[in-house]
């Protein structure tokens, strides 16, 4: 089955031409004269994706041929648009690509069998929740909002990120073995049949770990982000609608209750429904974004030929490199730019439920949909707080923003999809040999 | 378990969906009024990321530059004014909070290097680099128009113009304001006495006093009715609507032909020959310098140039309007009010043998590699008087200089032709003090109006002098 492998090379060009271009035209726009690429950064990513190729070629033949290319897509508009914005940064992100790099490779050598994990499901779940706890104890605050623990040399880890996968791996393992018991009401709630209490404990525990990663951690995002996880995972192992319902219901309870008491949520709230009362102040950060997307329009000006920078250097939108990075595409490559981008996340997730649902057992789909509700929540969660359609929230857009521990986690979910599809594709041993 | 993912993942397309929607509102339904809020950066950025032409003069001084300002990656632009004194009013100003005036705001697509075809490359490049705009303003008329309004120190304005061509060789207005710090003094700059941002060589009408005896003497003789030699009779007062006319100084001229007339500003004899003319006739001959609508100088914005004429209020009135009291528009008074532009014009078709040209600022634009782009070829807009009813009226108005009022406008060993007017305002307020005219009389190469407000002095006293330094600087530019 190399006819995928070579797919897969064939497909990998694109990224490679879009990052070279791409590279190009912000070193020409910088310049103000034709400039070339710059071809060590580009050779070091185009490198890095060649390694994994190869280590696919070895290790995993028959996995998914379309999640690398769709993946290098993102990172090379991600990192074409960085160097732009900030070289240094740019340089920093290829190092953390390469290491994402090597934790794929890492997991495609030292981890054949992704089933594996099931035999350490309460680990992963209190290693899950431990590195919450860590967060608040060791955390920093960075922006108000609690997620980063200094790791010395001037860098922090956000071990929030690495949670997110724990978290679906503990829940895929935890789900697989209670579905029966959960899809199965015993008594009723508010009218609605539900599982016995005892089986829904867990569940509850969670939206009030959500609620209080909130208050503590002010951090808004990441419990959307957990609660949306966990959800969607209850759905997928029960197949029941009432559970994501039920969960919303407690959770927007939950919401109203800490809106009404945390000062800091009424600001968000009111500068999402209307940003432009305080242009200068609670507003500033989306309106700055929206004025972006709006001189963008429909073709955009193209590579490093926006204005995103003041004349010291610094992005006239806040957190432009990380949470806001999307409104950086969006300005220099208008409407067409961003919705390509938006469909590139879109095939990412096709992908990924493909992958979950050609699986053979119940954890190898419970982990692929778990892992791809990962990265549609995120995308969703903060293109949607740019563009309005949900409070704006500070997470990050997978393999684009800037920020190693969100490069880090999004490479080895994406390792796990690949194993996945790997098990499930591979055909019988003996069969051919 | 499958049917549950297929859900889901309905879900979340229908929630990307809804993502893309609201992209496109944002980006594109949403987009102009979104540029168009005051607090939206982009415009201006825009604007700072291209790399405008210069504005020079003719003898190729700059007067508006670009340069490049390193922002941190993204190449931008700051728009400097070396001599931000010497033309602001002509020069204008580019900014985002202002808007734009002058040539920065007429020639903005030529500055902003948005004309003709570029080349495809440039616009992958999206790095506009502006073409350069040369002034037909000579640096040393301007900077003698501005010294000399500034040793007056009243407000007032000059026009200085190449008769044969109508390129302008200067056009000053006092009080003035520098480019430098227009922009981060702009709100001050605007409540200085004075209005120091108005352009009152093209924006500010005022009675054009005696000059504008000129006008009523070219119509005398093109329609036949005077010569130069043509006898009057002046008792010292000629009486109209009740009122009478009297000359300055109240002094009594007797039996004098119309040179003498001219010469001594007599205003009797031009209040006649206005009665006689009519409405219809002098009215006709404004209509053939230009009176009555906005003189065609397309090198400036059209709100910073006024139409002169015939007023009711701030009415303009056709130039043959009936019903008016022709006889003190034949000396100025009354409702004809002009600009120092249109005063200039009238100086400069009779130095042109009544040919009137256009008046025009831009010579020519180059692109950044030299290559002309535009280049300004003089236009004719009509005869407005025969050539020999020039020929006439420059004689006459260079006796004006000899020996008459504006004997101060007399330059060493050459003929100037010319002549003055003083409007009085009011007690209060002062005279509008003028003077117009030409050199050298038998081949003019120069014509100027000067003007000068708020002056207790005549025009012969004040602004001839003014006027007899920035010819001598055209003529020694011109050598």
């Amino acid at each position: 089955m190399t006819g995928r492998r070579t797919r897969e090379a064939w497909l990998l060009a694109m990224p490679v031409l879009l990052g070279l271009i791409g590279s190009g035209t912000v070193a020409t726009a910088a310049a103000g004269r034709y400039t070339s690429a710059n071809l060590v950064g580009v050779g070091s990513v185009v490198g890095v994706f060649l390694a994994m190729h190869i280590a696919l070629r070895i290790r995993a033949p028959h996995a998914d041929p379309y999640l690398l290319p769709i993946v290098a897509t993102l990172i090379a508009v991600g990192l074409v648009e960085l160097s732009r914005l900030s070289p240094s940064s740019a340089a920093d992100q290829v190092l953390w690509v390469a290491v994402g790099g090597a934790v794929v490779i890492g997991f495609l050598v030292f981890l054949p069998d992704h089933h594996v994990l099931q035999n350490y499901t309460y680990l992963t779940g209190l290693a899950a929740v431990g590195l919450l706890i860590a967060t608040m104890v060791f955390g920093t605050y960075v922006n108000g909002a609690k997620l980063w623990i200094p790791i010395g040399f001037g860098q922090s880890i956000q071990p929030g990120e690495f949670a997110k996968v724990l978290l679906v791996i503990f829940l895929a393992a935890y789900l697989r073995d209670r579905r029966e018991v959960l899809a199965i009401p015993t008594t009723r709630m508010l009218g609605v049949p539900v599982p016995a209490l005892r089986h829904l404990a867990p569940g509850l525990m969670f939206v009030g770990v959500a609620l209080l990663t909130i208050v503590v951690l002010n951090d808004f995002g990441t419990a959307l982000l957990f609660l949306g996880i966990l959800l969607a995972m209850l759905y997928l192992a029960t197949g029941r609608s009432a559970y994501p319902a039920i969960g919303f219901g407690l959770f927007a309870i939950g919401a109203v209750i800490v809106f009404m008491s945390v000062g800091r949520i009424q600001e968000r709230v009111s500068a999402w429904l209307s940003p432009f009362d305080d242009t200068r102040g609670l507003g500033y950060q989306t309106v700055q974004s929206l004025y972006a997307l709006g001189d963008g329009g429909v073709l955009g000006p193209g590579f490093g030929n926006g204005s995103l920078l003041r004349e010291n250097g610094t992005t006239i939108i806040p957190e432009l490199r990380t949470d806001f990075i999307f409104s950086a595409v969006g300005n220099e490559l208008g409407y067409v730019g961003a919705l390509a981008v938006l469909i590139t996340f879109l095939l990412l997730i096709h992908r990924g439920f493909v992958i979950a649902a050609q699986a053979n057992d119940g954890f190898s789909k419970l982990l692929a949909a778990g892992l791809t509700t990962i990265f549609a929540m995120q995308t969703f969660v903060i293109i949607g707080g740019i563009v309005r359609v949900v409070p704006l929230t500070g997470v990050t857009l997978p393999f684009m923003s800037y920020g190693g521990s969100s490069i880090v986690t999004n490479f080895a979910a994406v390792a796990l999809l690949l194993i996945i599809s790997e098990r499930t594709r591979r055909p019988l041993v003996g069969a051919g040999s | 378990m499958n049917r549950s993912i297929q859900r889901l993942y309905v879900g979340i397309i229908v929630a990307f969906a809804l993502l893309a929607g609201f992209l496109g509102w944002w980006q594109v339904v949403r987009a102009s009024s979104l540029a168009s809020r005051v607090d939206n950066p982009y415009l201006y950025e825009s604007q700072r990321k291209i790399d405008r032409g210069r504005i020079i003069t003719a003898d190729g001084v700059v007067l508006a530059r670009s340069v490049k300002v390193d922002g941190g990656g993204e190449t931008k632009y700051r728009r400097v004014y070396p001599k931000g004194t010497l033309a602001p009013h002509v020069v204008g100003y580019a900014s985002q909070q202002l808007g734009a005036s002058g040539i920065e705001a007429a020639f903005t697509n030529f500055l902003g290097g948005d004309y003709g075809a570029q080349p495809l490359l440039q616009r992958i490049r999206g790095a506009k680099h502006g073409a350069d705009v040369q002034l037909t303003v000579d640096s040393r008329v301007q900077q003698a128009a501005v010294d000399g309004l500034a040793k007056v120190g009243s407000p007032g304005a000059v026009v200085v113009i190449r008769p044969t061509t109508g390129a302008i060789l200067a056009m000053a207005s006092s009080p003035s304001f520098n480019l430098k710090d227009v922009a981060t003094n702009y709100t001050s700059i605007t409540k200085r006495t004075g209005s120091p941002l108005l352009n009152r060589a093209t924006q500010s009408r005022q009675p054009p006093g005696s000059t504008f005896k000129v006008i009523t003497a070219s119509a005398a003789i093109q329609e036949g009715i005077a010569t130069p030699s043509t006898q009057f009779l002046d008792n010292g007062s000629y009486v109209v609507n009740g009122i009478a006319i009297r000359n300055f100084g109240g002094r009594v001229f007797g039996r004098h032909d119309l040179r003498f007339a001219l010469t001594n500003s007599v205003n009797t004899t031009f209040a006649r020959l206005g009665v006689e003319l009519g409405s219809d006739r002098l009215g006709a001959r404004m209509d053939a310098f230009g009176f009555g609508e906005r003189p065609p100088l397309t090198d400036l914005p059209p709100s910073e140039i006024q139409a002169s004429g015939r007023f009711r209020g701030t009415t303009i009135l056709s130039n043959s309007q009936r019903g008016e009291d022709v006889a003190r528009m034949a000396i100025g008074q009354e409702r004809v009010l002009a600009t120092p532009l249109q005063m200039a014009m009238v100086a400069a078709a009779i130095a042109n043998g009544g040919m009137l040209r256009q008046p025009y600022l831009v010579s020519r634009v180059r692109d950044r590699k030299g290559d002309l782009i535009r280049q300004v070829r003089p236009e004719e807009l009509g005869q407005a008087i025969r050539s020999d009813v020039a020929a006439d009226l420059s004689a006459m108005m260079l006796n004006v200089v000899n020996e008459g009022t504006g004997t101060a406008a007399a330059l060493n060993g050459l003929q100037v032709a010319g002549k003055t007017g003083t409007a009085e305002i009011s007690a209060t307020s002062g005279n509008m003090a003028w003077f117009i005219g030409f050199a050298p009389a038998n081949n003019p190469k120069v014509a100027v109006a000067v003007r000068i407000e708020n002056t207790p002095l005549t025009g012969g006293v004040v602004a001839a002098p003014v006027a007899a330094a920035v010819m001598k600087a055209a003529l020694e530019a011109a050598r």
